[in-house]
């Protein structure tokens, strides 16, 4: 009569491990970001440039100012996508959804070309906030397309919304940039996402917003759980499914539009992701999402170090790198198994 | 008195040639001559071409951009009432426009080593059906190239006499020997010019640029690349900005074709491991767009200004 609890007990103990394993990989990622670069700095100045920093070494100030914030963007961002990606797929019970099918890169991404075509800003840190404020209207507008008619914002109607939306906010997008190559010469590095050139000040600016977004999407696992049975069952079991996904999609708006803000729109990471997460885990929130959130950053990271080396001088951006990777690792996963159906 | 009669028999010239219907012909940059029954009076010229023609006096009836004209630095100061503009971004000319204008004669000006005209094959493409197309070459120093212009000009009906040019040129003489006794009063400085972006910092090689190598024969220790990007970019050495200090110089020479260039460097927290940005010795390099005397001066004045002021002892 106990076997399924220890069944259960064991599963968790398996699991933890996992996460254990996955944090340790994402420290050993980290450590090799902060030792990567076009310059080659010796292990142990990298660490005299944390543990006793020198202002006068140019190699310190390299990896204080360079690769430090880089590394941590990269942590933070990953982990973001990861997440997002995955409450977004919870809640809209759709395997496609991403920042991406909500408006939310779209939405983004047009308030910084209307920033730079028609206000002059050139600079990465209003960018910042010109991104946010982008993907928070965009997610509005389609939550509300979406809520039209009698049956509210169903998961479909939602990712209809989104599509629609996300190809009305790209032409005007592209109807800017094609009469602005000015606007297209700033903005091009920036739309293909990009942990390079950031500074610590732009950690400082998103960080409040991912923590805040991670605790709020953390805390609806259980929801996501209710949502997956179904809208009729997860109704039966007494929970306010529209106010689980309102719950689940701010969760998300602030995830992806802090992340789109700081690193610029990134494919793939939080679509991939949480799907090879639900594959190690099984299904049940309360180990996807983390695991979502410790595998994202490993992925992002380690495709930064990589578009840092593949062509030197020169790098690759991370987008490009993690769309390489990203795709063809996405059409494997769903020639090999069939997406679980959410 | 002979000088007199001089006068009066270019007037003479200059007014009675062209009622002649005199045969006009021109051979361009491309090696290719054009020859028309008449001096073509009806120009449609690349924005560099106007900015080379219009202060020798020969208006274009049109002018075709690689960017919306207020950002076009080549016709920054210039009077362009009157003039349509066809076009406002590289490769892009409006056909419809151009065609109203009726033009005699298109000019460009033709770049060697990607063997095309300004604007590229598709602003080729649409103009030559319309008229015929010349130019001068981009060459290896923008001195030859306004003396091209003027040769151009005067075959075009300019009086090269006019005390404005005659101005502009004695203007730029000045701050040509200005910039050369700076120069010469620090043999020593080092010089690098730059182009920042928001992924990498790229080193420019003097070679590839006409006023680069102006400045060089004047006196200045330009910094060439050791290797110039070989694919696409054949005018810079990309590196990444944890190199910034690759090449390091006192004087640190900025693409001024837009103004967020300089912005973007110094946002770069790694600008500053080079010598010259650390101590602010920064001033604008006129990237591949000076085509007359009078913008020369100007930029000249600058770079002097820059020089004079400079340490000369900050790079090994």
């Amino acid at each position: 009569m106990t076997a399924p609890v220890s069944d259960r007990g064991r599963k968790a103990a398996r699991l933890g491990l996992g996460l254990l394993l996955l944090a340790m990989a994402l420290v050993a990622i980290a450590l090799l970001s902060l030792t990567t670069g076009a310059r080659a700095i010796p292990a142990e100045t990298v660490w005299g440039a944390l543990t006793a920093y020198d202002p006068a070494s140019t190699e310190h100030r390299i990896i204080q100012d360079l690769r430090l914030p880089r590394t941590i963007v990269g942590l933070l961002v990953g982990a973001a996508l990861g997440l997002a990606g995955a409450v977004l797929q919870g809640a809209t019970r759709n395997p496609l959804a991403d920042p991406s099918i909500l408006g939310i890169n779209a939405g983004a991404a047009l308030a910084v070309v209307l920033g730079v075509a028609f206000f002059g800003m050139t600079q990465l840190s209003t960018y910042v906030w010109l991104a946010f404020i982008g993907a928070g209207a965009a997610m509005l507008v389609v939550y509300a397309v979406a809520s039209l008619g009698r049956e509210g914002a169903t998961p479909v109607k939602l990712a209809l919304a989104g599509a629609a939306i996300t190809a009305v906010l790209q032409s005007i997008i592209n109807a800017i940039l094609l009469t602005s190559p000015r606007t297209l010469d700033e903005v091009r590095f920036w739309q293909v996402g990009s942990l390079a050139g950031r500074s610590i000040d732009i950690v400082f600016q998103v960080a409040p917003f991912l923590a805040l977004g991670a605790v709020l999407a953390l805390a609806t696992a259980r929801l996501l759980d209710g949502l997956s049975m179904g809208d009729d069952v997860a109704r039966a079991l007494g929970q306010r499914i529209g106010l689980s996904r309102g719950l689940a999609g701010l969760a998300a708006v602030i995830l992806a539009g802090a992340a789109t803000a700081a690193a610029g729109p990134i494919a793939f990471v939080g679509l991939t992701v949480p799907h090879v997460a639900r594959a190690v885990t099984g299904p049940g929130y309360r180990w996807i999402l983390p695991y979502s959130m410790v595998m994202a950053p490993i992925l992002l990271l380690g495709a930064d170090v990589v578009g840092r080396v593949i062509s030197p001088p020169g790098e690759v951006q991370v987008g490009i790198v993690t769309a390489f990777i990203g795709a063809p690792f996405f059409i494997a996963l769903v020639r090999r198994r069939k997406l679980a159906a959410l | 008195m002979f000088r007199i009669s001089a006068l009066a028999l270019c007037l003479l010239a200059g007014t009675a040639l062209p009622s002649f219907a005199q045969a006009w012909s021109y051979t361009g940059g491309d090696g290719e001559t054009v020859t028309l029954d008449a001096v073509p009076t009806r120009i449609i010229a690349h924005q560099d071409a106007a900015a080379g023609l219009i202060p020798l006096g020969i208006r274009p009836v049109g002018i075709y951009a690689d960017s919306p004209i207020e950002a076009a630095k080549a016709l920054e100061g210039l009077d362009l009432t009157g003039i349509e503009i066809v076009g406002t971004a590289w490769s892009e000319v409006d056909i419809e426009k151009v065609a109203a204008l009726d033009p005699d004669l298109i000019i460009g000006e033709w770049w060697d080593r990607n063997g095309a005209w300004s604007g590229g094959a598709d602003v080729e493409a649409a103009l030559a059906p319309l008229a015929p197309l010349t130019g001068v070459a981009a060459s290896d120093s923008i001195v030859g190239m306004i003396e091209e212009y003027e040769e151009l000009a005067a075959s075009l009906g300019a009086d090269l006499d006019d005390l404005a040019i005659a101005r502009s040129k004695a203007d730029f003489e000045a701050a040509r020997a200005g910039f050369q006794a700076a120069t010469a009063a620090k043999p020593d400085l080092k010089a690098v010019a730059v182009y920042a972006g928001a992924d990498a910092i790229y080193f420019a090689d003097p070679a590839g640029a006409a006023e680069l190598l102006d400045l060089r024969s004047w006196g200045l220790d330009l910094i060439s690349p050791e290797g110039v990007d070989a694919a696409g970019n054949n005018y810079f050495e990309t590196v990444s900005w944890e190199n910034a200090d690759k090449y390091p110089a006192d004087l640190i020479l900025v693409d001024n074709r837009s103004a967020s260039t300089l912005q973007t460097a110094l946002a770069q927290p790694t600008w500053t491991l080079n010598p010259g940005a650390a101590a602010g010795q920064v001033t604008d390099w006129p990237a591949f767009w000076l085509r007359n005397y009078a913008a020369y001066a100007g930029e000249l004045e600058k770079l002097t200004a820059a020089i004079n002021a400079a340490d000369p002892d900050l790079a090994p």
